[in-house]
């Protein structure tokens, strides 16, 4: 089994001399780090290609990740409940005040509740909570594996003849692309639960005022695609923290900069599948 | 590695959690959708040339509350669209039900109202809209009532309408019409005085005439009240059986009155035979008597020879003489012997 790794052949030190011994000149050189980087860059995709690839090939094992396939949901779904509902119920309230505060005696009061139900729905709870989440989860993966790399528990799994892509990665990418959706989902009911209290205690917005905003614009789509969204962060998050675990190197301090190179990539990650999805589904389509 | 313990707790929990939230995701739905999941809802088609920006979900109201959602919008045959209104089944549409989409906010919101034929607003276009897609068939016709931007079109072109009367009056109204104007309003004036005197002297009139058919009224009242007792009279009557006598006699001498107009009727109609048979007896007696004139016969002979007539007259005078002789001699003409 060939895992990851992430040490790709780079610029100069190897590329100083040429294959006859001499001295190359400074273009040949330019052209060269080019070539080199260029190279480099093309590696790290391939190398995550085949990551998903292998993810994907080893799920056929499902003998060798169904057992933790539920220990890793509970961690990484159940466990992040909390930190979801926090996220949406201050969401929640701050849209609400913000909306109010922003459109004001603009639009009807009502509006609010169409602005906190639309922004929820569609952004704002499986991206707020996909961060939170790309943190929490992305960080926790890219630790444990990476620990487990350092001490050298992969390489012993590898000796029992366990498959580390399955016994490790395909639990965790699969409970994270599942769980991811749930959280979002009940992210997505508690936020709009905060919005619609905070209406009434902070707002002058009665209870039908506040419904009637929210129905009036809501599709089931918001939902569908809120959901489906959340669940691409959760596998992009699995994957990148698994990644970045296992090519973790250099003792503690290596699965350190695992883990906040696999938040940082999953943060990112994020907001590129954000934009992603937003161009592919809703291009063209109105609210209507 | 878990164990078996620590699988089954994660697997009760990681069920749990995924069972609740995919019900309270569904139920949040159809919740915020209004689904109906009781089947208490029934479905309404109706059909227009456009939608205007009404959409699926757009509320349907009747008579100012919300009575169900658009379901559907498609495009129909021969260039209808066809709307699926789903309101509660209770409800009772209006009669002669017409659907008319209107903008309900200036933000967007649209809705579909139905309302009865009588009750569209009086448009020329728009109830030609709602003849037009009146069909025989189940489906309600529906039209688009203009919303604010053509309405506010509209009032944009009225007001330049308007602004240009406006620059012509305070072209024609210069100083000489307002002088005009102010003796226009000064005649009017004394009109108006002289009208009232009229009004106030006619006033008075019509107070003596009103007074006239007071009496008048009196006097109708009073007969009426005449009429009212002879009434009650014939009432009386008619309890005493005496009007029945009456009727009773009449009915009788109708009949025989009958009877005589029909014994004359007959005795007209033998008065009829008998003359044409004095017709007759007078043709022939003009016949016989042509006949005499004529000289024909021993008649017409003796009539028209007075010869004749000498000789007849002479042995008539003999004939009485020869009586005579007879009656003062019997004897000598009448000898009776018995052997």
């Amino acid at each position: 089994m060939a895992l990851v790794s992430d040490h790709v052949p780079t610029t100069a030190s190897n590329e100083a001399a040429t294959p006859s011994g001499a001295t190359p000149s400074a273009l040949e050189l330019l052209v060269t780090r080019l070539g080199a980087n260029t190279r480099g860059m093309f590696v790290a995709v391939g190398q995550g290609a085949r990551f998903v690839a292998d993810v994907f090939r080893a799920t056929a094992d499902l003998p060798g990740w169904r057992g933790e396939f539920t220990t890793q949901a509970r961690i990484l779904g159940v466990d992040s409940l909390p930190i979801g509902i926090f996220i949406a119920i201050f969401t929640g309230i701050v849209l609400a005040l913000l909306a109010s505060y922003s459109v004001g005696d603009i639009v009807p009061p009502y509006f609010v509740g169409t602005l906190v139900q639309t922004t929820v729905t569609l952004e704002l709870a499986p991206v707020l909570t996909g961060l939170a989440l790309a943190g929490r989860v992305g960080a926790n993966i890219a630790a444990e594996l990476g620990t487990m790399r350092v001490t050298e528990q992969v390489d012993a799994l590898e000796t029992l003849t366990y498959d580390p892509m399955s016994y490790l990665v395909v639990p965790r990418v699969w409970a994270s692309t599942l769980m991811f959706p749930v959280v979002v989902g009940v992210a997505m009911i508690v936020g709009l639960f905060a919005g619609w209290v905070a209406s009434l205690l902070l707002l002058d917005i009665t209870t039908p005022q506040f419904l009637k905003g929210v129905r009036l614009f809501f599709v089931e789509f918001d939902v569908r695609y809120g959901l489906v969204k959340s669940a691409s962060f959760g596998a992009a998050v699995a994957m990148i923290g698994c990644r970045a675990g296992l090519s973790a190197g250099g003792g503690a301090q290596g699965v350190g900069r695992s883990a906040t190179r696999a938040v940082v990539i999953s943060a990112v990650m994020i907001l590129v599948l954000d934009a992603f999805w937003a161009l592919v589904w809703l291009t063209g389509r109105t609210i209507r | 590695m878990t164990t078996a313990k620590q699988r089954h707790t994660n697997d009760f929990l990681v069920g749990i959690t995924v069972i609740v939230a995919t019900v309270a995701i569904v139920a949040g739905i159809l919740w915020l959708k209004q689904s109906d999941l009781s089947g208490r809802t029934g479905d309404v088609v109706a059909r227009t040339r456009d939608v205007g920006g009404a959409s699926l979900g757009n509320p349907v109201m009747i008579r100012g509350v919300r009575a169900g959602t658009i379901k559907s919008i498609a495009l129909g045959d021969k260039g209808w669209v066809v709307l699926h209104l789903t309101i509660d089944h209770k409800i009772r549409l209006p009669a002669d039900p017409v659907v008319l989409l209107t903008a309900s906010s200036l933000f967007g919101e649209w809705q579909a109202t139905i309302t009865e034929s009588t009750g569209v607003p009086p448009d020329r276009e728009l109830r030609a809209a709602l003849a037009k897609a009146r069909t025989r068939r189940d489906t309600l016709p529906g039209a688009v009532m203009p919303d604010i931007a053509q309405l506010t079109s509209v009032a944009g072109r009225l007001a330049g309408d308007v602004a240009k009367v406006t620059e012509r009056v305070q072209v024609a109204f210069d100083d000489q019409a307002a002088k005009e104007i102010r003796q226009s309003i000064r005649h009017f004036a004394e009109l108006s005085k002289v009208l009232s005197s009229t009004v106030t002297e006619q006033s008075r009139n019509l107070t003596q005439i009103s007074g006239d058919v007071r009496t008048g009224l009196r006097t109708v009242n009073e007969a009426a009240a005449r009429l009212n007792r002879f009434s009650g009279r014939a009432d009386s009557a008619t309890s005493n059986r005496e009007l029945q006598q009456i009727v009773t006699n009449a009915q009788q001498a109708s009949k025989d009155l009958v009877t005589a107009m029909t014994s004359l009727r007959e005795a007209a109609d033998g008065l009829g035979r008998t003359e044409s048979r004095v017709a007759s007896a007078m043709a022939r007696s003009d016949s016989v008597l042509a006949k005499i004139n004529s000289g024909r016969g021993s008649l017409g002979l003796m009539v028209n020879d007075p010869h004749l007539y000498q000789q007849s007259d002479s042995l008539l005078m003999d004939l009485r003489a020869l009586v005579a002789d007879v009656k003062k001699n019997p004897k000598r003409y009448i000898n009776i012997r018995v052997f």
